[in-house]
């Protein structure tokens, strides 16, 4: 990975008439970075992608790819190329045809063109399969000949828009590995446009999250799950407790709180937050949550609880705890080992939690 | 059981109404004499084979032909424009657009003709196949856009911006992408148009001076008595040919629907 950003946005705006659908979006990718951008429906993740591949004009802002200037430069033009959400497969063309379009247009020989579509077909996993019509193609195989032609271009980067969709659960896992590794051995950067946290997550090697048409964190996925910058991103990600805090200042880094059932605790605090008046919101993943019969030692801080739900996912175990003196239960998740840990509703129980699980989230909004 | 023999009894009738009086057409085309009545004389090819050496008919047919063509060229050209604006894009007006298109649909031919024949004789234009094509092309239209814009429909957009993705400009994506997947459309809305022009008689009757198209003809036959075995010979053979030319159409009407689906 080299220095320069291969992708540079600059306070990037779109507006659709009254619509703000992508607000002052900035932000630099690295060469050969897989980056995802993640959030709900109509957050403006698909705008800025598509205005990445040059098919929406920002109404304001820059995308620099490579260093240039991409303001006067079509979509045609680019060094861009996209995998479609439905693929856009041509129907009247066979699998080959397919793949070898953008060649074609270009004016590459026939002999390379025949050689580059076999090589791409063959690292997709469709080698030989040339003459396949468009029409009788499965899901995944669409997806692998959309995949192909984008790569038989050799673009500087892969735009992706929910490429994994459309395909069923079991499908979906698979190729979420092989574009992982298609990606790491051609080095080229995948930007991926996604709903789907666990795509994303597993994918990414950063993630950008995007509410309302803002970039709200930009993160390695592991830092984005432990320090989520805030209640939208943290409730997005992941399953978490939310649990109201008084807060102090104790240094620098650190906040002291006080939570509800759990008492004081000194924990990391979010730099983000400039206001907080004296309060945290403070959020605690359920697997971060020890559950036990006895008051469990070794944790910066514990409450005593009665169990109100127990709910059974298979490979863990839900246990909503009522804790003393709080209305809200909180979530504790408990690898299931075969029942080992076993709560009935109404026992009695304690939860035990490190302080470095604590997340500061600034202010409820 | 009694109700579905109701049904079926009326439903015989019905049909009967419907197709009887059109294939008694070929039925006295065949017909060895020149009365257009029950009990049929006998059979004979003689009033096919004597088409071939009338003139008139042949010029005609010729004309019918080239309106019939260039109608079709014209009126799937524009529905296929037209079809694709209306399918992708939002513009002030659009509605209103796609109700005017189908208007000829429901205004009396006869109306349109009349106001015609005024408005080309007040712009210079004197009747001619020129005006009747223009008077076909009015009326094609509405086919054309409404097979057009069933064939946009099942076309999706991201295939044109794959295109584009892909390299091409604009023109070469429609040529590339565009043109051949709506292609049975084109075809299905060519052959329709045709025949909508073909077959039409109060516009060419008004609008074709002293160039006759084919049923322009076949109704100043009519006037003459024994001429009409010859007639319905003609007829028979139009029939034939309007049916054949839709089966076709819709056949391709549906693979361009089942197609890019």
């Amino acid at each position: 990975m080299s220095d320069t950003p291969i992708i540079d946005l600059k306070n990037l705006d779109k507006r659709f008439g009254k619509f703000t659908a992508v607000s002052n979006v900035s932000l630099s990718l690295r060469q050969g970075e897989f980056f995802s951008l993640l959030g709900p429906s109509g957050c403006g993740k698909t705008t800025a992608l598509r205005m990445i591949a040059g098919f929406q004009e920002p109404t304001s802002g820059q995308v620099l790819i490579d260093g240039q200037d991409m303001s006067r430069i079509p979509a045609n033009k680019r060094p861009t190329n996209m995998v479609f959400q439905s693929y856009a497969i041509f129907p009247h063309l066979n699998v080959g045809d397919n793949v070898a379009y953008g060649l074609r247009g270009r004016g590459v020989s026939r002999a390379e063109i025949k050689q580059r579509v076999a090589e791409a077909l063959e690292m997709v996993e469709l080698g030989g399969l040339q003459s396949r019509r468009a029409t009788e193609l499965s899901g995944g195989q669409r997806q692998r000949v959309a995949l192909a032609r984008a790569l038989v271009m050799r673009p500087k980067v892969l735009l992706l828009d929910e490429p994994l969709s459309a395909l069923d659960k079991n499908l979906r896992e698979q190729m979420q590995f092989e574009m992982r590794h298609l990606q790491q051995s051609l080095g080229i950067t995948f930007v991926m446009v996604t709903h789907d946290q666990y795509e994303a997550m597993t994918m990414s090697d950063r993630i950008g999250v995007m509410f309302n048409g803002e970039l709200v964190q930009v993160d390695a996925p592991n830092v984005l799950y432990a320090r989520p910058r805030n209640r939208a991103v943290a409730n997005f990600i992941g399953g978490m407790n939310f649990l109201p805090a008084e807060a102090q200042e104790a240094n620098a880094s650190h906040l002291d709180v006080t939570m509800p059932g759990f008492g004081r605790m000194q924990i990391e605090q979010n730099p983000n937050v400039t206001d907080r008046g004296g309060q945290a919101l403070v959020g605690i993943r359920p697997e971060q949550l020890e559950i036990t019969s006895d008051r469990p030692a070794d944790y910066d801080a514990v409450a005593k609880g009665t169990v109100r739900d127990v709910a059974f996912y298979g490979e863990n175990v839900h246990y909503h705890v009522r804790l003393d003196g709080v209305d809200t239960p909180i979530a504790a998740s408990v690898p299931n080992y075969f029942h080992s840990i076993d709560f009935k509703p109404g026992d009695s129980v304690w939860l035990g939690v490190q302080s470095a699980s604590v997340i500061d989230l600034g202010r409820d909004s | 059981m009694k109700r579905a023999n109701g049904l079926l009894i009326y439903t015989t009738l019905y049909l009967a109404f419907l197709y009887l009086p059109v294939l008694l057409l070929p039925l006295f085309s065949f017909n060895d004499g020149t009365i257009v009545a029950f009990p049929i004389k006998g059979w004979t090819l003689e009033w096919y084979r004597q088409l071939g050496a009338q003139d008139t008919l042949l010029n005609s047919l010729v004309n019918s032909l080239i309106v019939g063509v260039t109608t079709a060229l014209l009126a799937t050209s524009m529905g296929l424009f037209a079809a694709r604006a209306y399918v992708r894009n939002r513009f002030p007006g659009k509605a209103a657009s796609e109700g005017l298109v189908m208007l000829p649909l429901v205004i009396p031919g006869i109306i349109v003709a009349s106001s015609m024949l005024v408005l080309f004789i007040s712009i210079g234009l004197k009747p001619s196949l020129t005006a009747v094509i223009l008077g076909h092309t009015f009326l094609a239209l509405p086919f054309s856009v409404s097979i057009m814009k069933s064939a946009f429909d099942d076309f999706d957009a991201s295939l044109e911006e794959a295109a584009y993705d892909l390299g091409s400009t604009v023109m070469e994506t429609f040529r590339r992408v565009t043109l051949p997947v709506v292609a049975p459309g084109i075809v299905s809305s060519f052959l329709v148009t045709f025949t909508v022009s073909f077959d039409e008689f109060v516009l060419a009757f008004f609008l074709a001076g002293n160039e006759p198209t084919l049923p322009v003809y076949i109704w100043s036959q009519l006037r003459f008595p024994a001429k009409l075995p010859n007639t319905l010979a003609l007829g028979s053979l139009l029939l034939l040919a309007s049916v054949l030319l839709l089966v076709i159409a819709e056949y391709f009407r549906r693979r361009s629907t089942s197609k890019s689906a």
